[in-house]
């Protein structure tokens, strides 16, 4: 499996991508995933996640990434 | 100021198998600048059925060396002392019944020098029912590239300097003044750095096309098992054991 940018994360995240590979191979695949069942794995991997985002000033550049997708929205809009 | 490239390919492979793949690419042994991958977000539409994920990747790429040249010392100043890594931001949609996948990435750093944005439209190509076993080598599944190019140097940084006011950008925003840009417009610049980097988007284009098709072939060979395995291997060859 691919490795967390967060180490810590390591564990957690490998556990709610062993259960989503099982739930899209063998349901979503073959038309029968309609809820996700490795929700209660992925609170625990978002969490870890969160916070390292935080800790490592990523969750801004995620916002700014939005924003500036706006900003380009508007310019674009005022263009043309 | 935008530069696009596009391109077109079929993976001989059935379109749930070209999804699995698409979601298990990083690590391939083409892949060695990819050190992490997350999910940040992932729902299923009750209404369509659609599957979407966002996710984000880390990569130990820099600038490339020639776009370094090009910009002027207080942005590299900023570029430097930054990490010599950096961010992806991935978002997919799948539609398992109408048989397609729509995914665009773009970086997250740099954005001021620099936007990437890959498009990629994945569609099956078999109208008959292939099954559901992905493991079965029958149908084909075909996949359109489009990267737009676009640098915003000195548009981007001035706009941020009025809008936050920060100091750093003003000096940024004053060096060109200075004599930097007078020899050669920032046009110019921004049109060398499309060009580099559209040079180096083919190369990579290339690499992750190649990366897909190791990790196609070990789901035909070996299933999941066996992708996971080649993973692993990967990951041991490309990070070493310790971090295992």
């Amino acid at each position: 499996m691919s490795a967390s940018l967060a180490p810590e994360c390591d564990g957690v995240k490998e556990r709610y991508d062993t259960c989503f590979l099982k739930w899209y191979s063998e349901k979503y695949l073959r038309g029968k995933g309609t809820e996700d069942e490795c929700a209660a794995l992925f609170k625990d991997y978002k969490k870890c996640l969160t916070s390292a985002l935080k800790e490592r000033g990523i969750d801004q550049m995620l916002e700014e990434a939005r924003a500036d997708h706006k900003e380009s929205d508007e310019a674009h809009m005022r263009r043309s | 100021m935008v530069k696009f490239y596009e391109s077109s390919f079929t993976y001989d492979y059935t379109f749930p198998a070209v999804t699995l793949a698409y979601f298990l690419r990083y690590p391939n042994p083409y892949s060695t600048h990819v050190l992490s991958t997350d999910v940040i977000s992932r729902s299923v539409d009750p209404v369509s059925g659609r599957l979407h994920t966002l996710r984000i990747h880390r990569k130990s790429s820099r600038l490339p060396p020639a776009v370094l040249k090009l910009l002027p010392k207080s942005v590299l100043g900023n570029v430097r002392s930054g990490r010599s890594e950096s961010y992806i931001l991935e978002t997919s949609t799948i539609d398992i019944k109408e048989g397609w996948m729509k995914t665009e990435s773009k970086n997250l750093d740099w954005t001021g020098i620099l936007s990437v944005v890959e498009k990629q439209e994945y569609r099956r190509q078999i109208p008959v029912d292939e099954g559901d076993d992905f493991r079965v080598g029958a149908g084909t599944t075909g996949v359109t590239t489009t990267v737009m190019f676009r640098s915003r140097l000195g548009e981007r940084l001035r706009a941020r300097g009025t809008r936050k006011g920060e100091a750093a950008v003003a000096e940024v925003d004053d060096e060109p003044k200075k004599g930097f840009l007078s020899s050669w417009s920032t046009s110019g610049i921004q049109r060398s750095i499309e060009a580099i980097a559209s040079r180096k988007t083919e190369n990579q284009l290339g690499k992750s096309k190649e990366g897909m098709m190791i990790v196609l072939e070990r789901l035909r060979s070996g299933g999941l098992v066996g992708v996971l395995d080649g993973m692993r291997r990967d990951r041991e060859l490309a990070f070493g054991r310790e971090k295992m």
